[in-house]
């Protein structure tokens, strides 16, 4: 039985950790000022060194360290929690409410994000239009930018994406390491087939109504960021949906079993990128000939991405999200990550060093408006 | 073939870093390009639908949209019809609509904007019950279900 002991996976030593650091650190630099840094409003500074130093502090982490999913695992949860915070205190200075108006609707000022995609491809293609109340450029989380965004992170990523740049799924992945031990082990690993039930659910269900009903019924998210107002019994009944499906899939069921169940069982996207997850370059390997069958890596996987049948077939299945957990978990450094067409037990530190790279910065550039937006407004708040 | 496999793996990987280095900076133009495809507009179920007919009243504009009946695949029975006042409406609003400007009054509509108690007065059997009436950042919008 899989204990969460401190099991050493040795890193690089300082120097060369630095030096692979140094790329990171001068394109976020480049990327989080915009190539003009200006440092005439000290709280604005101060919020954007604090996450600079951070992140590239995290990436250097890794690479000392050896470890991924420790060091990911923050940055993930803190975009997931500033991202709320960044859209509910909007919503609170515009509106003095996380509900959305009738008004917000018919002017079509909804934020977008990418839970919606999967469901206005079939309208898009028919109606030639897209079914969701938002702007299609400008404007916050703007359709366009959000679906460029996705598109070319799943592409690259896979379902990487739900490790690496999702900003739901750090509330499952946070609530899921409260506990060291799980208290509820028995889950079928059929249930990872849900998301496509339910993808088939939407899509089909969008197309007949033209309404983003995931959205409209299902997201558990819309506990965290906005949802209808409350005026009568069916937004009564969708708001208690959302409350009930963040309450049992968000918060109670990780906590008890150490397992992202809305990413596993609910997400319709994570569906779709699991699918991407053919295309894209990178992936997880087993090296057989160093594996002892231990399946810790099975044990800790909290995606269901993992069978005793993958570690002997030597890779991991479409559902992995690459967050690296069974990576840090494997004693024999049997499991690493990989470019697929190199062979399983080859080229591991290049395949997880450009890997690293590759998603880090997504993750680093694509949190850094909420992060700072978040360490400013605290800031403000303090002091 | 397993050593082009190798190269063609790290080759997509390095596409990968590229495509990943050049999304941020690319994103404003990658977004335009992408908002001139002919599918990046709103559904008119959400934007209300064309502006059919509008009419400069002293102190407002009062427009009147083309009836929404967009469907996956083809119009449904069952739509909306949109009505907007911008800028500085009466207080109460009392009016006597023809969406369709045939000639025949459709349906009478009164609104207290301070309250915003609406009411719906149909007088053809397309016309059904109120479905929107709310105020807004520009004015007042109203929608009332019809049938075709």
């Amino acid at each position: 039985m899989y204990k969460d002991q401190t099991i050493s996976t040795p890193g690089k030593p300082l120097g060369k950790a630095l030096l692979y650091t140094l790329p990171m650190f001068l394109i976020t630099f480049m990327f989080l000022t915009g190539g003009r840094p200006d440092f005439t409003d000290t709280t604005q500074t101060v919020a954007l060194l604090t996450t600079f130093m951070g992140m590239n502090l995290l990436y250097f982490l890794m690479h000392f360290t050896g470890k991924t999913d420790r060091y990911r695992a923050v940055i993930f949860i803190i975009f997931a929690l500033s991202l709320s915070f960044t859209l509910i205190k909007n919503m609170v200075e515009i509106r003095n409410s996380m509900s959305f108006s009738q008004a917000d609707i018919v002017e079509c000022k909804i934020p977008f994000c990418h839970l919606v995609i999967p469901m206005m491809i079939i309208p898009a293609a028919f109606t030639k239009s897209i079914i969701f109340p938002g702007t299609i450029i400008g404007g916050f989380a703007d359709i366009s930018s959000m679906v460029v965004l996705w598109l070319i992170a799943t592409l690259v990523l896979g379902r990487g994406f739900c490790s690496w740049g999702c900003f739901y799924g750090g509330w499952d992945d946070g609530f899921s390491r409260f506990r060291k031990r799980p208290a509820l082990r028995k889950i079928s690993d059929s249930w990872k087939w849900m998301p496509f039930a339910v993808l088939l659910m939407v899509a089909l269900t969008a197309a007949l109504t033209l309404i983003p009903t995931y959205c409209d019924w299902m997201c558990p998210f819309k506990a965290v960021t906005e949802f209808e107002q409350v005026t009568n019994l069916e937004s009564g009944v969708k708001a208690g949906v959302f409350i009930s499906l963040f309450g049992g899939l968000v918060v109670a069921l990780p906590v008890m079993s150490r397992k992202r169940t809305q990413c596993s069982f609910l997400c319709p996207l994570g569906a779709v990128n699991t699918v991407s997850n053919k295309v894209t370059p990178f992936t997880i390997k087993i090296d057989k000939t160093a594996c002892n069958e231990c399946y810790k890596c099975v044990e800790v996987c909290p995606l269901f991405a993992l069978t005793p049948d993958d570690v002997k077939r030597g890779k991991a299945s479409v559902f992995c999200s690459k967050c690296g957990k069974c990576v840090d978990a494997c004693t024999k450094k049997a499991i690493h990550f990989g470019i697929k067409g190199v062979p399983a037990g080859t080229m591991k530190g290049f395949s997880r060093n450009l890997f690293l790279f590759v998603s880090f910065l997504f993750i680093a550039v694509f949190s850094s408006g909420s992060i700072m937006f978040t360490v400013r407004s605290l800031l403000n708040l303090i002091f | 073939m397993k050593r082009i496999g190798k190269i063609a793996g790290i080759t997509w990987a390095f596409a990968g870093l590229i495509l990943i280095i050049i999304l941020f900076p690319g994103l404003n133009g990658f977004s335009r390009a992408l908002a001139k495809m002919p599918f990046m507009k709103i559904n008119p179920n959400y934007t209300g639908g064309e502006i059919a007919f509008s009419d400069s009243l002293p102190g407002y504009k009062f427009e009147i949209r083309k009836p929404v009946f967009d469907g996956l695949w083809k119009e449904r029975t069952h739509g909306f019809v949109q009505l907007d006042w911008r800028g500085d409406f009466p207080e109460k609003i009392s009016d006597t609509i023809d969406f369709d400007r045939d000639g025949c009054n459709d349906f009478r509509v009164t609104i207290d904007t301070k309250t915003p108690e609406t009411d719906i007065e149909p007088l053809h059997n397309k016309v059904g019950s109120l479905n929107v009436s709310t105020s807004t950042s520009y004015g007042w919008t109203l929608r009332v279900n019809i049938s075709k």
